[in-house]
């Protein structure tokens, strides 16, 4: 107790910091040595440069971090296109940047997660105003500056502390009527939602604020921490669908849990899409009869006649016949010039004809002298151009939204150089973040892994999970042949126990391929059989087994509850979401539900998240390829394949460079 | 003193006589002339220049993220890593002289050093700099080395089988970072290491058909396990540590490819 006194007297951290923190002793680990430091509330600052050197640390905060939340930040924040939010929390601290674009600068300021800061941003601004002053690229160590920055923390805390006191006195009656707002906005919230439970409705509750520092876990702190700019841009999105931070803590695995759930609720509720559940399957219907003849039990059965083992009058063998699949195929797309069309869709543009004449009329002054900085208002026609045509190609809106806004962040206050027109500038700087995000993370190399585990002597277990109708028994067959043709023997195991004919339909593809197909019949469960086909290919040496599952829309609890089940008793090498590529905004709402839904409900040990996307039906769309980014984006997971057409050829590999081209055109 | 103001008038008869004389000249004729001149300087530059580019000084350092890149960078050229590193967002570029504790005698040339970053989602910007490359310096941490063998593996095959790699035969340096530390593996082992695992890519990623789009070339000799000795260009293994400034055999293999 003695200690918690100590706290509240010391820091400047908003009045109601009781409910806080009784809330959070029993959440967040804590060690002694946390109560000792936290006189001091930040917890350390630090300035490098882009390309990975650090300039200056205050050595006043001489503490060393516990893990590496620098390196974190960069590698899951600034790398993945995400520098346009405004913080980011990595286990128990929260970090917060700016840039300086023109000289190459990272400003990062790291404090506890509990302390709710709010000088942080101003303290920052002013370190990035006064270093950027002193700083010469020659030198590499810059000791004069730490006089200096005490004396911007002592103004900055200073400020804080008038801000916390003027915040406090109004805080009381605003806390109240946002209270009464928010419990009727959740009520709403769990009234229109069907299928879902408890979360959903602390999930609209935790809208309103829970986009700003995640570390908010009451809602008395949305109140107290917000400037009323912040509130305003909260309460006119209605659909604030996305927290891409929130899916960063789901596959760094460091909360997960229901804790994590009840907290930080935020992913997307669509009041507009009512999605029944599931009827539970009853008994089955009786046949109807409409005139008074005596039923007769015809068996509804065209098939070919065919024994258990499918071997039927007409085999036909796909084998080597289709050729070889596009996967190996070099692709041939026409390199159209560098030259950007900004010429033609300058004229196109919705903007203004007066405005937009002054604009280009400046822009082309600005770009030959090339000495302006750029200023956000500058920048915005030109993203917001951007933006639109990123709609227009099919890429989700919030997601268009985040990546103009992490563009912006990376280009403010940089010189235009001469000869460049701001539109062009923002153009390279697009197509840089695009082909980050597209390039993997990770190896995609199929073939490797498949070799590593035929090395421990265990198949290769691969799962395709994904909602109704996208291609995933169509698109298991692709792969299965592109694998056959790499000389790998494949096992298909039909854990789609659902849908009438799917068990024949792996079946047909089996047959014509010419691979053992596992199944047990309707009305198993898909675990079970998952788990069995497994061990059977264990014992006839198989190297792959590809699991098909049936599909399932992404609010279903009891549906999704069974895919975790699957996914966390087989513990496959890759769990491939199937995804069609004429899918808009929805392509956000699902791939975060799955990934929710997995992290949230897999026990003990690794959580296992998407690892790999697969597109399909990407011969349906001419140029609106959007959907690859949306997906990419919002999972961090690869595109591994990409489905082109119903044979069994038409698989292949994502070009990243066509993608770009074709989404900036 | 006579014959320096003899001097002077002669020279300013001189002088006077080519001013005439070049009044005489129609002006045609002198634009023309002079137009020649300039046309033939220029011509004569050019070809100087491109003549000297086919002799690059560009050093790569590539690696995994994490490798110790950013540091041996600074250690190169200012000596110490001064206050720590992050993991870097951007190349970082200098054209300097090696620094070194016991100077060397005679001219040094000025190398032009590039650090590449490692993550994953930089890739594309190493095939930005690989045309560019005299030597490549393929940094891999000998601490973690088992865990991130196979990432590695399959950053330095990529590398490899680049083309621009394989027609300049360009040189790779196996630089073995962080053996200051008493865990770390020794260089025979990660070069055994590394050579089994391209062994295996090479299997996994040449068993396909014949174009094969990820990789431009094959490595190593059919039929054989895949061996450094194999590669065309010269690949070779070396030791340093990035903090401590141990970075003797790195310079040396920078000098021996650099040359003035």
């Amino acid at each position: 107790m003695e200690e918690e006194t100590e706290k509240r007297d010391d820091c400047s951290v908003n009045g109601d910091i009781d409910t806080i923190r009784d809330h959070e002793r029993q959440q967040l680990p804590r060690s002694k040595g946390t109560n000792r430091r936290s006189s001091k509330m930040l917890e350390q600052l630090l300035i490098f440069t882009r390309g990975g050197l650090i300039l200056w640390t205050c050595k006043e905060l001489g503490n060393a971090l516990k893990g590496s939340p620098i390196d974190t930040l960069i590698r899951s924040c600034l790398l993945e296109e995400r520098s346009g939010e405004l913080s980011f929390n990595y286990e128990a601290y929260t970090l917060k940047w700016t840039f300086h674009n023109d000289l190459g600068l990272v400003f990062v300021a790291v404090y506890q997660r509990i302390l709710h800061l709010l000088y942080v941003d101003d303290l920052l601004s002013m370190v990035k105003q006064s270093f950027s002053e002193i700083y010469d690229p020659k030198r590499m160590s810059y000791d004069d500056f730490d006089e200096t920055f005490r004396q911007l923390r002592k103004e900055a805390e200073a400020r804080g502390e008038e801000l916390r006191k003027v915040k406090q006195v109004g805080k009381p009656v605003s806390s109240v009527k946002k209270q009464g707002q928010v419990s009727k906005s959740g009520l709403d919230g769990g009234k229109k939602s069907s299928g879902s439970k408890k979360d959903d409705g602390d999930g609209d509750k935790d809208k309103v604020g829970s986009l700003m520092t995640n570390g908010n876990h009451k809602i008395e702190d949305d109140g107290s921490d917000k400037t009323d700019l912040a509130n305003g841009k909260e309460n006119t999105t209605d659909n604030v669908v996305l927290d891409p931070s929130k899916l960063m803590k789901l596959r760094s695995k460091g909360v997960r849990g229901r804790g994590g759930v009840r907290k930080t609720d935020s992913i997307g509720n669509k009041s507009s899409k009512v999605t029944a559940a599931e009827p539970p399957k009853k008994a089955t219907k009786k046949n109807r009869v409409w005139d008074d003849a005596a039923p007769k039990q015809v068996k509804l059965d065209f098939t070919d006649s065919v024994d258990e083992n499918g071997n039927g009058d007409h085999v036909d063998v796909a084998a080597a016949d289709q050729g070889e699949s596009m996967m190996d195929k070099e692709e041939v797309f026409s390199s159209d010039g560098e030259s950007e069309d900004d010429d033609d869709d300058e004229p196109r543009s919705d903007e203004k004809p007066e405005a937009k004449k002054k604009g280009w009329f400046s822009s082309v002054f600005q770009s030959i002298t090339g000495k302006a900085n750029l200023e956000r208002t500058d920048l915005e026609p030109a993203l917001k151009a951007l933006k639109e045509r990123l709609m227009t190609k099919n890429v989700a809106e919030e997601i268009a939204e985040k990546l103009c806004e992490s563009v912006e962040a990376s280009l403010e206050g940089k010189k235009l150089a001469s000869f460049t027109r701001i539109s062009s500038t923002v153009q390279g700087a697009m197509e840089d973040a695009l082909i980050r995000i597209l390039t993997p993370r990770r190896s995609i190399d199929i073939m490797r892994d498949v070799h590593a585990a035929k090395e421990q002597r265990r198949p290769y277990v691969v799962v395709f999970v994904g909602v109704n109708g996208v291609g995933k028994s169509t698109n298991l067959a692709k792969v299965a042949y592109w694998l056959q043709q790499h000389k790998v023997s494949v096992m298909m195991a039909a854990c789609d126990t659902f849908r009438s004919g799917a068990v024949e339909q792996l079946r047909t593809h089996a047959r014509r391929l010419q691979i053992p197909i596992f199944e047990k019949g309707y009305e198993k469960d898909p675990a079970v059989v998952a788990k069995e086909a497994i061990q059977e290919a264990t014992r006839n040496g198989s190297d792959v087994v590809l699991v098909d599952t049936a599909g399932r829309m992404q609010d279903n609890e009891p549906l999704m509850r069974a895919l975790s089940k699957l996914i966390n008793l087989n513990k496959p090498d890759l769990v491939l979401f199937v995804g069609e590529a004429l899918v808009g905004n929805d392509a956000v709402d699902q791939l975060s539900k799955f990934n929710q839904k997995l992290s949230d409900l897999s026990n003990s040990g690794t959580t296992r998240l998407i690892d790999g996307i697969l597109l399909t039906k990407f011969d349906t769309i001419d140029d609106k390829v959007g959907a690859a980014l949306s997906m990419v984006y919002i999972s961090g997971a690869p595109v591994m394949f990409v489905g082109c057409g119903q044979s069994y050829t038409d698989l292949k590999k994502l070009n990243v460079k066509a993608i770009v081209k074709t989404l900036l055109k | 003193m006579e014959n320096l103001e003899d001097l002077k008038i002669m020279a300013e008869q001189w002088s006077y006589q080519g001013i005439e004389y070049l009044q005489k000249i129609p002006p045609t004729q002198l634009y023309a002339a002079v137009g020649v001149l300039l046309f033939t300087t220029i011509l004569l530059l050019l070809s100087i220049r491109l003549v000297r580019r086919t002799k690059s000084n560009t050093v790569l350092l590539s690696g995994l993220s994490g490798s110790g890149k950013t540091v041996l960078f600074y250690q190169l050229r200012d000596g110490s890593s001064h206050q720590g590193t992050v993991t870097s967002m951007e190349p970082n570029e200098g054209t300097f002289v090696l620094h070194s504790k016991n100077a060397k005698k005679g001219k040094i040339k000025p190398v032009h050093l590039v650090d590449v970053p490692g993550h994953s989602r930089l890739r594309p910007k190493l095939e930005e700099f690989l045309p560019q490359a005299a030597a490549i310096v393929f940094v891999v941490d000998a601490l973690e080395f088992l865990p991130n063998c196979r990432a590695a593996s399959e950053y330095l095959y990529d590398i490899l089988t680049n083309a621009n790699v394989v027609k300049k035969k360009v040189p790779v340096l196996l630089c073995c970072n962080k053996t200051d530390k008493l865990t770390a593996h020794t260089k025979e082992f990660i070069r055994k290491q590394m050579e089994k695992e391209i062994e295996k890519l090479r299997a996994s990623r040449s068993a396909v058909s014949t174009a094969d789009i990820a990789n431009d070339f094959t490595i190593g000799i059919e039929g054989e396990v895949f061996s450094f000795s194999h590669c065309c260009n010269k690949v070779t293994v070396a030791e340093a540590s990035g903090l401590n400034g141990e970075t003797v055999q790195v310079q040396d293999f920078i000098r021996e490819y650099i040359k003035p």
